[in-house]
Order: C-alpha cells, then sequence, then structure tokens
C-alpha cells in the first residue's frame, strides 16, 4: 500500500514538473517549445489521408450521403427589378410569382437560421460530435479515430484541466496581489504583465495556436476594439497579445470571483444587471473611460451574441456611438481542429469548455485592421455597417445585414415592409400615366 | 454511435422519390430541413415556417405559407386547410417547385405546366370555389402594394380594378353593361398566361447533390 503511494506521488511529482517547466513557464514568457506546432503538422496530415480515405469510400459506396457547407439551393434568377420589368409596366398576376419563388426558397434554405448551429464541414475530422453525415467508411479509418479518442481523452485533457487550473488561479491570486499595491506605472506594468501570463497559460489549456496579421494595427489605449464573436474563448484569444478592459455584466460564482480580482488591479467595465436596460448609463460610463486617454482599450463584441463563424451578422450601433477610434479585429476559427461555436441553447458553459478541450486544437487567424473613425454625415448605424463589412471581408466570412438577436426573437416590423415598398416604387414608378393621383413615390 | 449506422435507414424515401420526381439525395436534405424548421418534431405547423426571418419580410407570406396547408395541393383531390403538416406532403408542396427534366415529351411538359400553373391559382383562389373573384384579387395586389403605406389603399384598389377590367376583356370579348364578371375561372387563367414561361420561372435549382460527381 505504502509502495503504490510512493509510485503515485512520484508520477504526479513528475507530471507537475513537466506541465511547469516545459509548458507553463515558456506560455508565460511567451515562447513556445514546438511541440504545439509539430502536433498540428501531424494532424493535418492525418486528416488529409481521412479525407481521401472518406472520398474513395464514398465512391464505393453510393448510398453514403454527400455534405452541403454551402446552403442546399442555387439562387438563379435577378433582383426584383429584372425579374418584373420586362413584363410590362402593368401589375401582372405573373408577378407575384417572384414572391412566391422567394419565399419558398426561404423555407428550403434560409441565411439566417443555419448560423446559428454549427457550421458544416466538408469533410470529417475524426471528431464524433461533426460527424452529421458519415458512415462507416474502412477499419483503418476507425481505428484512427479511436486512437484519436485515446489521445484526446487520456493524454491532452488532463493535460488541459490542469493547466487551466493552474491559469485561473493564478489570475486571482495575482491580480489580488497586485491590487495591494498604490496607482502607479509600476502597478499598471505589473498587472499587464499578470493578466497576458495568466491569458497565455490559458491559451495553451486550449492547445490554442494564434496567428496574428497586421500587429502593427493593434489597438491602442483609449480605443474601442470591436470583433466578431463566436465564442467566449473569443477573449482569451485576443487578451494573449495584449491587454484589454472588457466589459460585461457581473455575474455571480466562478465568474463572479475571477470579475472582482480582475478589477482589482486595472479598471475594467463591469455593469449590474439593472444598469444594462438603461442604455445611456451604459454609454455614458464607456465613454468616461474613453476620454480617460490612459486607459486600456475596451473590447466590444458588437453582434451581441455568438455566431457560428461562417458569417458577419449585424453589429449593434450602440458600441459606436460612444465615439473615439474604433480598432476592428477579424477572428476565424479553422474548423478542422475543432468547432469552436458556443451554441448557447444547446450547451452549457461547462460543457462547452469540456468539448473545448477535448477537441484537436484551437486554430485560429487574428487579423487587426487599420483603426477607423465616425465620418462627416455617417450616423452610427451607417458607420457600425462600414466596420462590419471590413470585418467580414478581411475574415473571409460573409457578411449579412441580420440581427443575431434572430437567434432568440422575430423580426422586426419595419423590415416587413422594405420589400412592398420596394415593390409599389416599382409599379407605380412603371405606371405613373394611368393613376395621376397615386401618392408620390420614394424610394 | 450515430456514425456507424446503415445508410438504408429510411426505406419510405423510395416511395416518395415515386410519387414526388425528388432524387433519394434531394430527399434526404430536404428531410433534414424539415427536421430544421420543426425543431425536430414529427409534423410542422404554421408559426413554425413563420419564424423564418427571409420569409417574414416577404409581402405575400401568408398566401405562402397556407399553401403548404392547403390541400388541394396535395394531389389527393382533398380541399380546405389543415393545421400541420408531416414530410410527406411538405415534399408534395415542395415537388410544384421542381425543375422539369430535360427528356420530358410535349404532352409531359404540358401537364408539368397545368400542374404549376394550377398551384399559382390555388394561391389566389381562397375560398376554394374554383374562381378568382374580384375580392380575392384586391386582396393580392393589397398585400403586395399598399400595407406598407407607400399606396394609398385606393390606389391598390383600383390597380386591382383596371387590371381585372384587362382580363375580363381578354377573357370574354365585349360584355353587356349588365353583365357581371364573376371571376377568372382556371381556363381564363391558363389562357391569359399562356404566353409565360412558368416551367422556367417557377423553379428551384437545387445544387447538385448526387455523389458521381465526387468521382474525379
Amino acid at each position: 500500500m505504502d509502495d503504490l503511494w510512493a509510485v503515485a506521488v512520484g508520477v504526479f511529482q513528475a507530471w507537475m514538473f513537466v506541465v511547469v517547466f516545459f509548458i507553463m513557464l515558456p506560455a508565460m514568457c511567451g515562447l513556445s517549445l514546438g511541440v504545439t506546432s509539430v502536433y498540428i503538422q501531424i494532424l493535418v496530415k492525418i486528416l488529409e489521408w481521412a479525407t481521401l480515405r472518406i472520398q474513395r469510400g464514398r465512391q464505393e459506396q453510393p448510398s453514403v450521403p454527400v455534405p452541403l457547407p454551402n446552403g442546399i439551393i442555387e439562387r438563379v434568377g435577378g433582383s426584383m427589378e429584372e425579374e418584373m420589368a420586362p413584363a410590362g409596366a402593368e401589375f401582372s398576376l405573373s408577378d407575384a410569382l417572384f414572391f412566391y419563388k422567394e419565399g419558398v426558397e426561404s423555407i428550403v434554405d434560409d441565411q439566417v437560421t443555419q448560423r446559428f448551429s454549427s457550421e458544416e464541414l466538408a469533410s470529417w475530422n475524426l471528431l464524433t460530435r461533426t460527424n452529421h453525415n458519415f458512415r462507416y467508411i474502412s477499419l483503418r479509418l476507425t481505428v484512427i479515430w479511436g486512437l484519436g479518442v485515446f489521445v484526446r481523452y487520456g493524454v491532452l485533457f488532463p493535460l488541459r484541466i490542469t493547466l487551466t487550473v493552474i491559469g485561473l488561479s493564478w489570475l486571482v491570486i495575482g491580480t489580488t496581489l497586485v491590487g495591494f499595491l498604490p496607482e502607479s506605472s509600476v502597478k499598471t506594468w505589473l498587472s499587464e504583465l499578470v493578466h497576458v501570463t495568466c491569458y497565455r497559460i490559458c491559451a495553451r489549456g486550449l492547445s490554442a495556436t494564434v496567428h496574428y496579421h497586421n500587429r502593427d494595427n493593434r489597438p491602442q489605449k483609449g480605443g474601442i476594439c470591436v470583433s466578431n464573436h463566436t465564442t467566449p474563448i473569443d477573449v482569451v484569444i485576443l487578451a494573449n497579445d495584449g491587454c484589454y478592459a472588457m466589459v460585461g455584466q457581473v455575474h455571480g460564482g466562478l465568474m463572479g470571483v475571477l470579475q472582482r480580482s480582475m478589477v482589482r488591479s486595472c479598471p475594467h467595465v463591469w455593469f449590474e444587471r439593472s444598469e444594462m436596460r438603461d442604455r445611456h448609463a451604459v454609454t455614458n460610463r464607456l465613454r468616461a473611460h474613453v476620454a480617460a486617454k490612459n486607459k486600456l482599450p475596451i473590447l466590444i463584441f458588437p453582434e451581441g451574441t455568438c455566431i457560428n463563424n461562417t458569417s458577419v451578422m449585424m453589429f449593434k450601433k450602440g458600441s459606436f456611438e460612444i465615439g473615439g477610434t474604433i480598432h476592428p479585429v477579424a477572428i476565424k476559427y479553422d474548423p478542422r481542429f475543432g468547432d469552436a461555436f458556443w451554441n448557447s441553447s444547446k450547451y452549457n458553459m461547462v460543457s462547452y469548455l469540456l468539448r473545448m478541450m477535448t477537441s484537436w486544437a484551437i486554430v485560429v487567424n487574428v487579423w487587426y485592421l487599420p483603426p477607423m473613425t465616425i465620418q462627416e454625415g455617417e450616423d452610427a448605424a451607417q458607420f457600425a455597417n462600414r466596420v462590419k463589412s471590413a470585418v467580414a471581408h478581411r475574415g473571409g466570412l460573409l457578411d449579412l445585414d441580420w440581427d443575431g438577436g434572430l437567434k432568440r426573437g422575430k423580426v422586426k416590423d419595419s423590415l416587413k415592409e422594405e420589400q412592398q415598398k420596394k415593390y409599389s416604387s416599382i409599379i407605380t414608378g412603371q405606371s405613373n400615366m394611368d393613376d395621376p393621383d397615386s401618392s408620390s413615390v420614394t424610394t | 454511435m450515430g456514425a456507424l449506422q446503415s445508410a438504408s435507414a429510411h426505406p419510405e424515401y423510395g416511395d416518395l422519390a415515386e410519387k414526388t420526381g425528388f432524387s433519394i439525395g434531394k430527399i434526404r436534405v430536404l428531410h433534414k430541413r424539415f427536421k430544421q424548421l420543426s425543431h425536430n418534431e414529427e409534423t410542422l405547423r404554421r408559426d413554425h415556417l413563420n419564424d423564418i426571418p427571409d420569409l417574414a419580410c416577404n409581402p405575400i407570406r401568408a398566401q405562402i405559407v397556407e399553401a403548404f396547408f392547403d390541400r388541394r395541393n396535395y394531389h389527393q383531390n382533398g380541399e380546405g386547410p389543415v393545421q400541420e403538416i408531416g414530410f410527406e406532403e411538405f415534399l408534395v408542396v415542395m415537388s410544384h417547385f421542381r425543375p422539369p427534366s430535360l427528356h420530358m415529351t410535349e404532352e409531359q411538359r404540358e401537364n408539368v405546366r397545368r400542374e404549376k400553373l394550377r398551384f399559382l391559382f390555388n394561391m389566389h383562389d381562397t375560398d376554394n370555389d374554383g374562381t378568382i373573384t374580384l375580392e380575392e384579387y384586391r386582396h393580392v395586389v393589397e398585400e403586395l402594394l399598399s400595407r406598407s403605406g407607400a399606396l394609398e389603399k385606393e390606389t391598390a384598389k383600383s390597380i386591382a380594378d383596371a387590371a381585372m377590367l384587362e382580363v375580363a376583356s381578354i377573357s370574354m370579348g365585349h360584355m353587356e353593361p349588365d353583365e357581371f364578371y364573376e371571376g377568372i375561372t382556371f381556363e381564363h387563367f391558363l389562357k391569359l398566361l399562356h404566353g409565360f414561361e412558368i416551367e422556367s420561372k417557377m423553379n428551384i435549382h437545387f445544387l447538385n447533390m448526387d455523389t458521381s460527381t465526387l468521382c474525379k
């Protein structure tokens, strides 16, 4: 019994030694031993082999279904103006056909509903969770998959849990300690150090490999950083490369402990639930933060909810009314290595984190875009759209005008009337001669 | 384990394929979409379709949704509305929008035309009396035009009246002053849309889902 105990202690000590010296310390210094990149390269080779095997398997078994990541239908046919104009200036029965076709097309495949569930991959990446359509192909593939399960759950998962626990406790302890110091530049420097090292450890805890592009465009103090939102891990990804002031609601439990300790060392902006409802109070607090030019840049996700990283949805204009320079950032996750999207209606936070820690890895591309400011004659909504298009363009994501709030709510009535107005203007514009009393057309 | 199911989990796809003319691949994809829309329930209701944001912006969404719940479109000679539909009915209504296959005889093409025009006619003829009356026609014009307030209700009404008059003159020739035009019957409807290429306009192009395209 004693021998067993001694062996267990010995193993545990060796384990902690490996973790601390080979992973944690280099991570804190921002260095890398290169293990992760080798791992990723091996993984890519295996996944490519798996893809070829699956394609071969599909040829042999024609009943295996094909995934369609780009949607079900091809929208042929012109816009409203093109379809209607040749038919004549009058209203005709067949005009309605344009709307019928559009309507049925929306029933078959619409742009919005698919954004709130995980992206369907073009080829299986050997994780059961992305297995929507794939059937049994071959023995070798199943063996590799089994090996993958063992590696992910047996080897990587304990490692990642250890690192995350260390990282979070370091955050709480470190920020509390720094909080005791008086306000000075030393305190600021120390607090930034603590934050960055902790986030680096957490990033290792997810096996995250982040490629930062255009780092000279990084957000400066007194600015506002906006980004597309896929998962709460976005925060870890961005904070690895700079210090931000977080914005959010005050939570209870573990999150609350983290929030309270973080705010001791540097000013984050946490709102009570009652304050969130008052938009002016929120805007004023943020404005005050930005106006103090020596405070850290604020990190905001204007979409307001998690989208599945294939598109960018409407940026809420509230963030753009604060003033100051906007530093847009585009984040794109590589879906082959793990599905980073947090479907909050399907998974709660804990099961989501467990899923993340048992994926292959998280590979991200982060692009810093040049800063933008509101221009003359532009209102907040137009500015928001401009920033959104820039982010979507850079990240290779689809630029949608829909509101992320549709995940939980219905379409606003004002939008429903847009199409009617457009059609009316076509008809009355052309039949102005028949109805001299018709009201003037507004476009 | 979901990964290792056998491929023939849905033998009824074969029957549906024969009935509607869709290929097995397309039926599978549409079934997935059906389950997504109905939130994994067995039947679809009107409010499931009303939840689609793209559809909410369509001025005649009410008619489109009704078409799915209208027994006249199920090819079973039934009539009247239903409250909820299963996948089979969904597929049958969808099949009206299937593009005509390339190898069709003239007669088959004519049948396809008639079917599609019948579908369009049913959408206008809401009380199912076999004619599109002036009231029903006005209703469609209003839905399309005036609710947004860009057009006065009176203007929409006069547009509908003018169009109806033209229809009457085409189908009935010259009318006596006391003759009453009851409405557009299906035969008139066919005559009106005689030149209209409905079989090419009323189509939804499905992306090619057959596995044969994967072979390189």
